[in-house]
């Protein structure tokens, strides 16, 4: 029996552990997160109107259920165990932490630039997420990929369109009461190279109250081009949004602290596009919880993930934020079969897992934890939603620890 | 009755969701192998077995990454002529490409002279039902259908 540490219960960790207990079934892997909820990117990042990719989730559970992985959700790394307590107990030890940052312009901010992930999180109800920002008028989304299309969809949606997902009362509120003029969607690429799957761009044409332009000339049968040909004209209704390529951004204008326009530079020479907000959607970056950069400069093999002897980094991580859900589980169950390769090597004697560590119970939370906040989420959800979310870790932990009377 | 489950997945749900057949078939006293497509090549399929071929869609209305090498040999045009087999596509409504990815691996083995036993069934990730509360009387129908022959 060994014993394995995974830092992150998003999708590259679980798929991790799953991979480890798919070749090694009595190995004992614990999955620590710093939230008192697994799953990471798919609980905070997949959009709340995608149920259907959530469906991710009942592998996750057969992990914690059926293959034997433990839980302990709110344990920081750093904070109630360090990394060199961590290599001492566990045989291995895999940073999936993911990379919750929002990468930033290279120039001044203002009042009224805001990044994706802090908004997603925001709108995902995510504990540590700040407010709900003021946003309105002509408001710019900067960037290309899948979240930046994401962040369109949602502010282009109405109240019923949001049927079935798990967003909450406030931020339907907040996505419905914009007081939006116009949505304008930047990328510095031209249209045929832009990152965004085509099939998110297709899901545009069946929003209800929009009219969309595609302001570029579009010949080419790349299928990114193909589907943006598809929603070019669409017109259901009132909220105008355009589609912009071959605009690299050079720096705000701002009145009284408050930005008012983003300069571009085109092909043709710079210009202006004057805005009220502007939401940067340009990828993301360790958000400073562990010294991800001296890791990853100093790492063995970090291709493979291997970081140093018994530690192991995996997912955005490892790789930097690229990739689908699909491509980071191929990853993972690779670095799954390197893991117990490494380990089954390594002829030390065997290390003692979490018992050495001392770590407090009082304030963890354990699968059993998490399934009853689970259900309190799932049977308390609002009307036309399948789930209703708590948003504080207060009401998390308190909801973990809450035994329901059986009558 | 000796049964092939086949896989074409990309996020793993179409292997969890084989393993749930599998276990159900065996416990009804069937013979069940489980494979990913990405381990199998056409002609290496047996006309005794009855196949159950479970495929998601992934991208712009692809085949998953794991069903890709398969479709790839099936451009050379392998005989099937009498294998009998069923479909089960997993999808998402959400997308107007829902469930391409296994219609696409039905197309081909017909038109490789395999015989599609009952229609193709489907399940969408963004309805209220569970995958395998779809999938296994779908299993258990064709199986039923092949023993009723």
């Amino acid at each position: 029996m060994r014993n394995i540490a995974i830092i992150g219960s998003g999708p590259s960790g679980c798929f991790t552990a799953q991979g480890i207990l798919k070749l090694r079934p009595d190995w004992q892997v614990d999955v620590y997160d710093k939230l008192p909820v697994p799953y990471g990117l798919v609980r905070y990042g997949v959009a709340a109107d995608h149920q259907g990719t959530k469906n991710i989730v009942r592998q996750f559970e057969r992990v914690f259920t059926r293959q034997g992985a433990r839980f302990f959700g709110n344990v920081t790394l750093g904070q109630d165990v360090t990394l060199d307590q961590l290599r001492d107990a566990y045989d291995g030890v895999v940073l999936a932490a993911g990379l919750a940052g929002d990468r930033s312009l290279n120039f001044d901010t203002a009042d009224g630039v805001i990044g994706a992930g802090a908004l997603t999180r925001a709108l995902y109800d995510h504990p540590d997420a700040p407010d709900l920002p003021d946003i309105g008028g002509d408001v710019v989304i900067l960037g290309n990929g899948n979240v930046a299309v994401d962040i369109l969809r949602l502010l282009a949606k109405g109240e019923t369109e949001f049927n079935g997902s798990d967003l909450s009362p406030r931020a339907t509120q907040w996505l419905t009461s914009r007081d939006i003029a116009s949505l304008t969607i930047i990328g510095r690429s031209a249209a045929q190279s832009a990152k965004f799957d085509p099939v998110m761009i297709r899901e545009l044409g069946k929003l209800e109250d929009v009219s969309i332009r595609v302001d570029d000339p579009l010949s080419g049968d790349e299928k990114g081009l193909e589907a943006l040909r598809s929603i070019d004209g669409l017109n259901t209704g009132s909220r105008r949004i355009t589609f912009s390529f071959g605009r690299q951004p050079k720096g705000i204008e701002t009145q009284d602290g408050k930005i008012t326009g983003l300069s571009v530079e085109t092909e043709q020479g710079s210009e202006t596009i004057s805005c009220d907000a502007l939401i940067t959607a340009i990828g993301f970056c360790s958000d400073a919880s562990v010294d991800r950069d001296a890791l990853i400069e100093s790492a063995e093999a970090i291709d493979d993930g291997h970081l140093a002897a018994g530690l192991y980094a995996a997912g955005w991580f490892r790789r930097g934020p690229r990739g689908t859900i699909a491509e980071n589980r191929t990853d993972s169950l690779a670095l799954a079969a390197r893991i117990v390769q490494d380990i089954e090597q390594n002829l030390d004697c065997e290390k003692m897992g979490q018992d050495v560590l001392g770590l407090s119970t009082a304030n963890m939370v354990t699968y059993q934890g998490w399934q009853r906040i689970n259900e309190h989420e799932t049977t308390q959800a609002m009307a036309a939603r399948c789930r209703t979310k708590i948003h504080t870790r207060a009401e998390m932990l308190h909801q973990a620890s809450t035994i329901k009377e059986v009558n | 009755m000796d049964v092939t489950i086949l896989y074409g997945t990309e996020t793993g749900n179409a292997e969890m969701l084989c393993e749930d057949i599998q276990a159900a078939l065996e416990d009804a006293g069937h013979d069940v192998l489980m494979e990913n497509l990405s381990d199998v090549n056409p002609t290496d399929l047996d006309i005794a077995r009855v196949y159950l071929v479970v495929c998601s869609t992934y991208g712009d209305g692809e085949l998953p990454a794991s069903a890709k090498p398969f479709a790839e040999a099936m451009k050379d045009a392998p005989d099937l002529n009498g294998l009998r087999f069923g479909v089960f596509g997993l999808g998402d409504r959400e997308y107007e490409t829902f469930n391409l990815g296994s219609k696409q691996i039905e197309e081909m083995l017909i038109g490789a002279g395999a015989t599609l036993i009952t229609e193709r069934v489907t399940h969408d990730a963004s309805g209220s039902d569970m995958a395998e509360d779809v999938a296994l009387p779908w299993a258990e129908t064709v199986l039923a259908t092949v023993e009723a022959e």
